[in-house]
């Protein structure tokens, strides 16, 4: 049920934000232990590659795989080979292919492979015959391949110029390729540890203003963003917030519709009230807000093993621990805490929560994080759920409209992540509010 | 092609809803640079109170900001050029275009007020070196200065320059460059969330069929139509 959400948050409020692009690996050097590479040889820092074989057929063709697939949790995924020596035949070629791949072949040539030939300019989508597609390339050129995760495409690029785009038929992780197939062909390859040749970060940004642009192009009725913030504060009960802003705008800004100001009733419901009580756990006074509880809202300390008694006597047990008043807190501790041991909802946190007795500076354990102000603010906050529960006219106010609409678009961007094969920047929040400049739009005179 | 969208029952589209994991802190975040991007000093400083919320910048120079943003707002423009070179005159140096239109409204407000000679020779000395320089400048000058040729500036063609909006329209302009000076974005983020969700359906409506918000003021999650 969502009420745990907050017994949730209480034990993991300071864990680090795991940023998802981080732990995706990249490729970084040419894979030597596959089983492939049987026509060449590979240079120590695995970035070269050189042919070794005769050439006689089909099936000796010089080809290498990158160490690791390209990562597919961002928009656009691109790598550059750099032909040093187009030998006796030219018939260098750059391409992706999957896991599976070990034969000596072209990329392209077989299914599930796809690649760009510098022989012939033609490109390779797993049948035998290739299409047209762009420049012969030889000797000196620069030739990079990559991944639109976007539009699903495959797209290739000569000396800094894109020369064409494909639709990617292939599922799952590809890996960066490279052959080589006639005497004294060399290559070199760069997987972004040198400048590339071709503007890669302004593809990339040329992809996400696309969509920026889309999105800027939608309208929405000019005070929805008051009226949502509006709702925010009266939800979590930021009273004088709520006035202030009220005071700045009921002059200048007609409300939405009717239903706003309904709204707003319903959300007022023990306004003053709920900014009380944060207050109080905002400044550590659990006895107060207990007392006051126990005043104002009897019913929801009726059970005193519920959920916000719990919250409430842990906090009590934490200022305690914070102020050094460790034999009290043994005493509050077995009085109001060891009854929840039995609870398996509560047992974790119990333990947690003792265990910040053990240590002489319990700020610095891994359990300090609860003598942060975040843990004060999960109370508060559960305090004022609880609250806001008690309201007769009530229809379920468990998120205010702010949450449930953020909830939407994460849950819609995720689901259409997943439906692109799981590739593509992964929506994140986070990400957006710390990132400065991410709307790039021209700068317009615009009321 | 054969389109066959994946079918989402309402239950699994809330269990992925409550699977999303948001912070109070970002919310809280975007809340607060909501209010200092539009300028709401008070409950600004009354969120960072209650909340613990950081401004993302100086609360004071919102204040400064808001004060020249009035100035033109009522017309005092030379007022308002005081004080945004006192905040920092690199933004008029670096913005010849908000300088030219600051100094178009000043020539508006005197034209309004009916003191014709100082207008003509604001004109001259001011704005026409301006309008030498740069066609699209001497365009806006003429416009202007067609203010002063009709007696009555209803029959005028271009008396929207006198309508208050085009004060309003000024004062964004110099709100933005004051944001964009201070490194900070000029738009607050939430409506542009707001227009991605909204996006974000759209897309997904293409693949998918699933509950959808249709209307965002109240956040009602609606069965997916057959």
């Amino acid at each position: 049920m969502n009420k745990s959400n907050f017994i949730h948050k209480f034990r993991h409020s300071a864990k680090p934000y795991k940023m998802e692009d981080e732990e995706e690996e990249s490729p970084t050097e040419l894979n030597t232990i596959n089983g492939l590479s049987s026509f060449v040889v590979i240079s120590p820092d695995k970035l070269s590659l050189k042919y070794t074989g005769v050439s006689q057929h089909g099936h000796d063709v010089g080809v290498v795989q990158a160490n690791k697939p390209a990562p597919c949790n961002r928009i656009a995924y691109y790598f550059e080979i750099y032909i040093k020596d187009a030998g006796v035949e030219g018939r260098v070629s750059i391409g992706f292919t999957t896991d599976s791949f070990r034969i000596a072949r072209h990329p392209g040539w077989e299914l599930n492979t796809c690649g760009y030939h510098g022989d012939d300019g033609l490109i390779y989508l797993g049948k035998r015959q290739g299409e047209a597609f762009g420049p012969t390339y030889t000797t000196g050129d620069t030739v990079g391949g990559g991944i639109n995760y976007d539009s699903q495409e495959f797209f290739f690029t000569v000396n800094g110029t894109l020369v064409g785009t494909v639709s990617k038929y292939i599922k799952g992780p590809l890996f960066p390729t490279v052959a080589v197939h006639s005497q004294n062909e060399e290559v070199t390859i760069n997987f972004g540890q040198e400048k590339f040749a071709f503007d890669f970060k302004g593809y990339e940004s040329a992809e996400r203003n696309k969509q920026q642009i889309a999105i800027e192009k939608i309208s929405i009725p000019s005070n929805m963003s008051l009226g949502l913030v509006k709702n925010y504060l009266l939800h979590y009960g930021y009273e004088e917030t709520f006035h202030a802003l009220d005071l700045a705008t009921n002059s200048t800004v007609p409300p939405i519709n009717g239903t706003q100001e309904d709204g707003i009733e319903d959300t007022s419901y023990a306004l003053h009230e709920r900014k009380n009580f944060r207050q109080l756990i905002g400044k550590g006074e659990i006895d107060a807000a207990l007392a006051k509880l126990r005043d104002c809202y009897p019913q929801l300390v009726q059970n005193d093993k519920s959920e916000v008694c719990f919250l409430l006597h842990c906090q009590k047990f934490i200022e305690l621990i914070r102020i050094g008043a460790l034999e009290e807190a043994v005493k509050y501790g077995r009085v109001e805490l060891a009854k929840f041991l039995g609870l398996a909802a509560f047992q974790v946190i119990v333990e947690d929560c003792f265990a910040l007795l053990v240590y002489e500076r319990p700020q610095e354990s891994n359990v300090g994080y609860f003598l942060e102000e975040s843990q004060r603010e999960v109370v508060a906050d559960a305090v004022n759920a609880a609250i806001l529960s008690t309201n007769p006219n009530n229809k379920n106010q468990l998120h205010s409209h702010l949450e449930t609409l953020l909830r939407q678009l994460t849950a819609g961007c995720l689901e259409l992540r997943s439906l692109n094969d799981g590739q593509g920047e992964a929506f994140s929040l986070h990400r957006l509010l710390t990132t400065t400049n991410w709307k790039r739009t021209k700068k317009t005179g615009k009321l | 092609m054969a389109t066959s969208k994946k079918m989402i029952t309402r239950e699994e589209w809330e269990k992925k809803l409550n699977a999303v994991k948001l912070r109070k802190e970002d919310m809280n975040t975007l809340v607060m640079n909501f209010l200092v991007t539009e300028g709401y000093v008070e409950a600004a400083e009354k969120f960072q109170r209650e909340s613990g919320t950081k401004p993302e910048i100086d609360l004071a120079t919102i204040t400064d900001r808001m004060a020249v943003k009035k100035a033109v707002q009522n017309g005092n423009v030379e007022d308002a050029i005081e004080k945004v070179n006192d905040l920092n005159p690199e933004i008029l140096d670096t913005n010849p275009e908000l300088f030219f239109h600051l100094q178009q409204q000043r020539l508006i407000e005197l034209i309004r007020q009916g003191k014709t000679d100082e207008a003509l020779e604001f004109a001259q000395e001011e704005l026409a070196p301006r309008g030498e320089e740069n066609q699209a400048f001497l365009e806006e000058l003429e416009k202007t200065v067609a203010l002063l040729v009709f007696d009555d500036a209803s029959t005028c063609p271009v008396k929207e320059l006198l309508d208050l909006s085009h004060r309003l329209k000024t004062a964004s302009e110099v709100n933005a460059a004051i944001l964009t000076s201070q490194s900070h974005e000029k738009d607050p983020k939430l409506p542009s969330l707001l227009k991605m969700l909204i996006w974000a359906q759209n897309q997904l409506d293409e693949k998918a069929v699933y509950p959808h918000i249709n209307d965002l003021s109240t956040g009602q999650l609606e069965d997916p139509s057959e």
